[in-house]
């Protein structure tokens, strides 16, 4: 394949590349998993470059980084069974990190409870209000990265809300939360 | 509307996907309604929390250098004349956003932050789980239209018009017919995910009835039998030769009578 037919992957992949490592980096918790899902990412998009479609093509790239994301969290799933399947390992050294930070500032210490909270939720509410509230993505984008429904964006965002403002609300720094 | 009609469209209205119209008529609600209002600020207590808590990772140099090099080296044939490129850095810090117009409203009102259990209690008002998810989807993405600024990606009641439209984003651009004459105008269609399958949406209007007209792959046997959900009814349907299933609500007869229309080849 000549670079031509592909160049405009390397400038969409350079322009979104803060938001494929965001993405990857809340999918699966370490840099170097992250930076690695995005490289593979990037040589997959050169190879399926044939295949997009048109529309938006940072979802495309998105959706993707995704998909390699998951594959990983496939792979790490086999290798290392954890008891309920989930990133346990990553949220504790969080909770300790965040106990670091206890007698720093009001708001160091409200954003370090934040990130842990929505690290600890289940993976489809994570990524979901990732895109979203990080990234800033529409409905529309959120559903072409995910390829479900918007119907299901919009449920998953509010549950995914929900959650996060019970474990915000019910956790030891509750009069930190509100206004 | 009543507060039971605003909470469902809360999170729309902070995400601005809500239509100007409603959300007009949400900000004239929030006004007079302390408990809707106060919902509103626990909710953009949380989104403002996520935003200003500078929660994005940048991705780091390596990586960028990484996919720089591979960019460079193994797709080129050219022999390499190009081995620098220039990459432009892509700031990870977004422009502020500026207050939402609602807290002027907000702002007036007494909140009162010890009544935090009321969202909760709408996620048990959800449809028991006895639907396919292919029906939730298909039922969720028709309620999405309801609310959308538009139920359509493509205006038009011209059927030259819609379908080639379609034939640029599906596989298989589906029969399109206008039944104008029969009660059943043909307002335009769009792009829906139906699972991970892109299916194409006709959109009719039969009076104040907005119609749904999902053309399915030979999907529809997960649907079953007709169901109703909240006042709506979906139907599986043949279009044709191909599989449908329409979403509206419509009552019975006029459901009858529009299927009929459809299936005529």
């Amino acid at each position: 394949m000549s670079p031509a037919t592909t160049s405009w992957i390397d400038a969409l992949a350079q322009q979104h590349l803060d938001a494929a490592y965001n993405l990857g980096r809340w999918l699966l918790g370490n840099e170097a998993d992250a930076s690695d899902a995005v490289h593979d990412a990037y040589l997959r998009a050169v190879r399926a470059a044939h295949t997009y479609a048109g529309g938006n093509a940072r979802a495309w790239w998105l959706a993707i980084v995704r998909n390699c994301c998951l594959a990983r969290l496939a792979a790490r799933k086999r290798e290392v069974p954890l008891p309920d399947g989930f990133d346990s390992s990553k949220v504790t050294p969080l909770r300790s990190a965040d106990n670091e930070v206890e007698d720093r500032a009001c708001a160091a210490q409200q954003t370090a409870r934040i990130a842990a909270e929505l690290r600890a939720l289940p993976a489809e509410f994570r990524e979901t209000l990732v895109l979203r509230e990080i990234e800033d993505l529409s409905y529309r984008e959120i559903a072409d990265v995910l390829g479900v429904p918007i119907g299901t964006v919009m449920s998953r965002l509010a549950r995914g809300r929900a959650l996060l403002q019970r474990a915000l609300g019910s956790g030891a720094g509750e009069h930190k939360y509100g206004m | 509307m009543e507060c039971k009609t605003i909470q469902a469209l809360l999170e729309s209205y902070l995400d601005n996907e809500l239509a100007r119209a409603d959300a007009r008529a949400l900000e004239a609600h929030i006004d007079s309604c302390a408990e809707c209002s106060a919902l509103l600020t626990r909710l953009d207590a949380l989104r403002r929390a996520l935003r200003d808590g500078d929660l994005r990772y940048a991705a780091p140099t390596e990586l960028r250098a990484r996919i720089a090099a591979s960019a460079t080296s193994p797709e080129s044939t050219d022999g390499g004349t190009s081995p620098v490129r220039i990459l432009t850095a892509n700031p990870s810090v977004r422009p502020r956003r500026t207050p939402a117009p609602w807290l002027r409203y907000a702002a007036a009102c007494v909140l009162a932050f010890g009544a935090g259990s009321v969202s909760m209690a709408l996620w048990n008002a959800s449809p028991a789980n006895t639907q396919s998810q292919l029906t939730r989807d298909l039922y969720a993405s028709h309620w999405r239209a309801l609310v959308a600024n538009s139920p359509v990606d493509v205006v038009s009641s011209d059927r030259h018009t819609v379908k080639p439209w379609f034939a640029g984003k599906v596989a298989q651009a589906p029969v399109v017919r206008d039944f104008a004459e029969q009660g059943f105008a043909l307002v335009g269609g769009r792009i829906d995910y139906v699972g991970a399958q892109r299916v194409p949406v006709l959109v009719y209007r039969h009076g104040q009835h907005l119609i749904d007209v999902f053309v399915l792959a030979g999907e529809s046997a997960t649907i079953g039998s007709a169901s109703l959900s909240q006042g709506y009814r979906l139907e599986p349907i043949k279009l044709g030769d191909e599989f449908a299933a329409v979403v509206s609500d419509m009552d019975q007869t006029e459901f009858t009578r529009f299927a009929q229309l459809l299936a005529v080849k």
